[in-house]
């Protein structure tokens, strides 16, 4: 299945507003974990706005890159739940999230060397396999580089995708995020990744630190991601573009102005001044 | 580093406990090694403690937000995550309050998180069709002796021993909670889900008992020899045949 145009995240507190009128919106993403419960309220919705709008499922506790072994009744709980939404796609995060049973809730990085490399696409294999398809993995936003990496972080993201024959989530904010934390050039990253590999956009505000950037999803886009989409779309051509906002959370309408704005850049309008 | 060892310093680091991660860590400008770790120190904490805060809206309101955090910190160290998805972290957390000092101090703190796991439960638990009353209109006389009944997924029973619920909805209402009262004897509550709503409620101690026996799968005869010692003998089969039409009036029974 394949999905164009532009998408939101789905948060609870739009549940109503979705089901209630047609919207300027093509798709939505799930967080898949939000769904694994037995019932009530959030499988409800979730199947009456499958029936209005296609889905894509995006997880954060796959921890691919863990050196534990794969949680295979995760595995199967993603499964289940892929058959219930018939998601255009599934994706998760290209990092590690606990060791030893553990869950730290968060997206680690990892080394980026040979062996980590190894590790992810033998999992990334195994995980294609048990979901029965090809799945998305996006690149996280991070704030530290171990000493043992032997390659930059598009690279290692390039070449796991390469190996696994898996397709990519280009998250725009976590390059840029991750360009200042690092003082690297976004330009660089975005055209070193594979464009035939590139599924999907993720588009999402941070938060200023003075000397840092933090992924924080509780903003509007910055400017300077606005910039670096429209140099992605210029580079990439049209690729299924998505807002995330985990926390802050406006008015639906206020997300699909936001929407609307991608879909200007998308269309190669200029950028307005922000 | 090899990936094992690096993954695991690194969790030791989050975590709390002592670690070589910082031997790992490129010196990268702008910002020096520990400022890099605490941002992960530092998101992994206020994390869970969110999710503490929105597990237990209640408590978070009674505690304010300093003791709430001070609470999140030593429980959290406790108890690191071994759930995939965050939505079930933080079940021991009346355990707990029950358990450490200073809050075993004020036992109404543990039942106001025992409620709010419950309805936290009863919200997202499975869906099951229930039968109504008509249904149990068809039961032949005869047949009623042997009939066992099964429950929606959402059933939780609570036993409280404080205004532990008057104080949740006070709080839930914006108003002050009355002071912490202890009763004579504790008092038995119902929680469940009713379509996509939460509902709960008080038993009296013959429906307390009446409905134990019936979800430890206690036949209707059981479950009236249960209530022979709390009920004069000649009321009892009245009794049971009107509580169970009550359950399945609102929703409790999904089969017998």
């Amino acid at each position: 299945m394949s999905l164009n145009g532009f998408g939101l995240g789905l948060r609870p507190s739009h549940y109503e507003a979705i089901l209630g009128e047609s919207h300027r919106i093509d798709w939505l993403e799930i967080i898949t974990e939000n769904y694994l419960v037995p019932g009530g309220k959030p499988l409800h919705y979730l199947d009456r706005i499958r029936a209005r709008y296609p889905l894509v499922m995006h997880g954060v506790s796959l921890s691919i890159g863990s050196t534990d072994p794969i949680d295979r009744d995760y595995l199967k709980a993603v499964r289940e739940l892929a058959r219930r939404v018939e998601p255009a796609w599934i994706s998760d995060h290209l990092c590690w999230t606990g060791v030893e049973g553990r869950n730290a809730h968060d997206l680690l990085p990892l080394p980026y060397t040979e062996e980590s490399l190894g590790c992810v696409v033998a999992r990334v294999g195994e995980v294609q396999e048990a979901l029965g398809r090809q799945i998305l993995l996006e690149n996280v936003s991070s704030y530290l580089t171990y000493r043992v990496s032997e390659m930059s972080e598009w690279e290692f993201l390039s070449e796991v995708a390469r190996r696994a024959d898996c397709a990519i989530l280009l998250d725009i904010n976590n390059i840029y995020v991750s360009a200042v934390n690092h003082a690297f050039d976004p330009l660089r990253y975005l055209h070193a990744v594979p464009k035939n590999r590139v599924r999907q956009f993720h588009l999402a505000g941070h938060s200023d630190m003075g000397d840092h950037l933090i992924d924080t999803h509780d903003h509007p886009v910055a400017a300077p991601v606005w910039n670096l989409y429209a140099q992605a779309v210029a580079h990439f051509g049209p690729v299924p573009t998505m807002i995330e906002r985990d926390d802050n959370i406006p008015p639906l309408g206020e997300l699909i102005a936001e929407l609307d704005r991608a879909r200007a850049i998308a269309a190669g309008e200029a950028l307005e001044a922000a | 580093m090899q990936l094992r060892e690096l993954q695991l310093e690194m969790q030791r680091e989050l975590l709390g406990a002592p670690s070589a991660i910082d031997r790992a860590i490129a010196e990268t400008p702008p910002l020096p090694t520990q400022a890099r770790l605490g941002i992960y120190r530092h998101a992994y904490l206020a994390r869970l403690i969110e999710t503490l805060e929105d597990h237990y809206p209640v408590l978070h309101d009674i505690l304010g937000d300093e003791d709430f955090e001070a609470l999140g910190a030593s429980f959290i160290r406790e108890f690191p995550s071994a759930h995939r998805s965050i939505r079930w972290y933080g079940r021991e957390l009346a355990d707990f309050l029950a358990a450490r000092s200073p809050f075993d101090e004020q036992p109404i703190f543990a039942e106001v998180a025992r409620f709010e796991w419950s309805l936290g439960e009863a919200f997202d638990s499975a869906d099951a069709e229930v039968i109504g009353r008509s249904a149990l209109e068809a039961v032949r006389p005869a047949e009623w002796a042997d009939l066992t009944f099964s429950f929606h997924p959402s059933v939780h029973r609570l036993a409280f021993e404080w205004n532990t619920v008057a104080a949740w909805k006070a709080m839930t209402a914006g108003s002050d909670p009355p002071q912490p009262e202890r009763s004579a004897d504790a008092v038995e509550w119902l929680v469940w889900r009713r379509g996509l709503e939460n509902y709960f409620r008080s038993l009296d101690p013959v429906e307390a008992g009446a409905l134990d026996a019936a979800l430890r799968g206690s036949s209707f005869a059981q479950i009236c020899g249960e209530l022979t010692l709390l009920l004069p003998a000649e009321e009892v089969p009245l009794r049971a045949a009107s509580l169970i039409a009550t359950w399945s009036e609102s929703g409790l029974l999904t089969g017998f």
